[in-house]
């Protein structure tokens, strides 16, 4: 586990770095000169993660197109300098794992982030021939997190991860859904299986999670990754040409996305959101809402009232 | 997975890859093989003015540059460039091989009917004009989509040979460029890049004009046919 600890060594000491440097990297950002990162703690252990990380579905799928590979890598390295370290993949997303592999590879930040994949297959005994295949791509020796993705067979996956688990060969396991999907059948494996981590679908429009997925989770100590933050872009579409409400300042809110961003991960239960993007400008917006205030529960509920009115 | 699970998904939960992606793989197919693209056009020209002899050898000449044209472009653009990002393009780039692979194997069995000058006119406009709607759609005149390299193109242009065959023929040679043209009008439009709509719907009105005209075979005197259809025979 040599690796493995000078992973969580140099992110632990990126994010200490960074509350004495971010100011200049999120100028224009509602954080100020000595904002710490927003750190959760796994439930299962303890360690601390950033509470923004990085999806790559759709924006990192770009083949082997040079152009593209390198301007994702300037992507990849915009979100580590602002102190990501979450990187969310899987085998589904086309070549999103290998434009990540040649990014760290560019980068040399193998060691840098927490990587997160998926298993995503029908057969339920390609587990760990899956995990291996998708390590290969990322130029790593194995996962952070294994989560079984839209939990396709996720009986004989989840007995493989836990069986990888003990032998070291994954740290954290976990199950995903996404798009507000088979809410019913994920409580039940909250309920009944040892997870680290669920991910799931939460915005300020979507939020069936509030009810039970996220109170469960939070009882049950497992951690929540939050896909679709921006609902695939479509917030975006549909409120930036709208006003920010006046009180947002309060809450540390300079901009839509850290708007969106820090409803999320203001959320007790919520460890990590994974916005995705092409741009590295968006990508500064946001990290952005990983630093400064975080709304209470008072100005979450005028937050989503707000977008609700609009 | 339920039904009512399925009925949950879009169009675009189906679409890996954002629209930059798809426009840039035809501003690589041209850097790729600069300045060699010269020679498609030149053939893509040809192909027209080649179908609308009544000689055997132009036409059989005409399927042949078919046929290359539907390899090439199946294995270039489709399976080495657009398949990485989405796995349904492998599958068609190797169902375009295996049609001009078809194609050339036909060359000197099935001659088409020849065009006549109206399809060539319609033809030529294909090979000049369709390969800006890439253009339009990325604003970069690198994005050109030309025949023999752009499936958009290289299918409409060459629909106006299948239509001229034999009937059986004619369906069977048709499958790959009308599956072709529904899945990839899916993906434009699931993409927002309207422009490229463009390439399947003139598949499809090139389709049925050039059905529309078509003689039956014995109406053209002279020319080979592979199965005369007795009920259109002349008294």
């Amino acid at each position: 586990m040599a690796g493995v600890s000078r992973r969580r060594f140099l992110i632990g000491a990126g994010l200490g770095s960074l509350a004495l440097a971010s100011s200049p990297l999120l100028a224009g950002k509602m954080a100020t000169p000595g904002d710490a990162p927003q750190l959760r703690p796994i439930p299962s252990t303890g360690e601390p993660l950033p509470a923004i990380g990085m999806g790559t579905w759709i924006t990192f799928n770009v083949g082997s197109d040079q152009r593209l590979i390198e301007q994702r890598t300037r992507v990849l390295e915009t979100f580590l300098e602002l102190g990501g370290a979450v990187i969310d993949c899987s085998p589904m997303y086309g070549s999103s794992a290998d434009v990540v592999g040649a990014a760290l590879e560019t980068l040399d930040a193998h060691d840098r982030v927490f990587a997160a994949s998926k298993i995503w297959t029908g057969d339920g005994s390609k587990t760990r021939e899956q995990a291996a295949s998708s390590a290969g791509r990322w130029g790593i020796p194995r996962f952070d997190l294994l989560q079984v993705h839209n939990l396709l067979s996720w009986q004989d996956h989840l007995a493989t991860l836990k069986d990888m688990k003990a032998r070291g060969e994954v740290r954290y396991l976990g199950i995903t859904t996404s798009h507000g999907r088979r809410h019913d059948e994920l409580a039940r494996v909250i309920e009944t299986e040892d997870l680290d981590f669920v991910q799931l679908t939460y915005n300020v429009l979507d939020r069936e999670a509030d009810k039970r997925l996220l109170p469960l989770a939070q009882e049950r100590g497992v951690a929540v990754i939050v896909n679709r933050p921006f609902q695939g872009g479509s917030l975006f579409r549909r409120f930036q040409t709208e006003p920010l409400p006046g009180w947002a300042a309060e809450a540390g809110i300079g901009t839509w996305a850290a708007f969106f961003l820090k409803f999320i991960i203001s959320h007790p239960a919520v460890t990590c959101a994974i916005p995705a993007t092409t741009r590295i400008e968006h990508m500064r917006e946001n990290m952005g809402a990983m630093y400064g205030p975080l709304p209470d529960a008072g100005q979450r509920r005028r937050m989503a009232e707000y977008v609700r009115q609009l | 997975m339920s039904g009512a699970s399925w009925l949950s998904y879009s169009l675009q939960d189906f679409v890996m890859f954002g629209p930059e992606v798809l426009l840039r793989l035809f501003i690589r197919i041209n850097e790729a093989v600069w300045p060699w693209q010269s020679l498609w056009l030149v053939a893509g020209l040809l192909l027209p003015w080649l179908g609308c002899k009544v000689a055997e050898w132009p036409r059989r000449l005409a399927m042949a540059l078919a046929g290359l044209a539907w390899i090439g472009c199946g294995y270039l653009f489709m399976v080495r460039y657009y398949g990485p990002v989405n796995t349904p393009a492998t599958w068609f780039g190797w169902a375009f091989v295996i049609e001009g692979l078809l194609l050339l194997m036909l060359r000197g069995r099935a001659l088409p009917i020849p065009l006549g000058l109206p399809l060539a006119v319609a033809g030529w406009l294909v090979i000049l004009v369709l390969p800006w709607l890439a253009v339009l759609q990325s604003g970069d005149v690198r994005a050109l989509a030309l025949f023999g390299m752009a499936p958009g193109v290289t299918v409409a242009a060459t629909v106006l040979l299948f239509a001229r065959q034999p009937l059986l023929l004619r369906w069977f040679l048709l499958l790959v460029p009308l599956a072709w043209s529904l899945f990839s009008a899916l993906t434009y439009w699931s993409l927002g890049t309207y422009w490229l709509l463009g390439f399947p719907l003139a598949t499809l009105f090139l389709l049925v004009v050039a059905l529309r005209v078509s003689p039956s075979p014995v109406q053209s005197r002279g020319l080979q046919s592979v199965r005369p259809d007795p009920e259109r025979r002349l008294p």
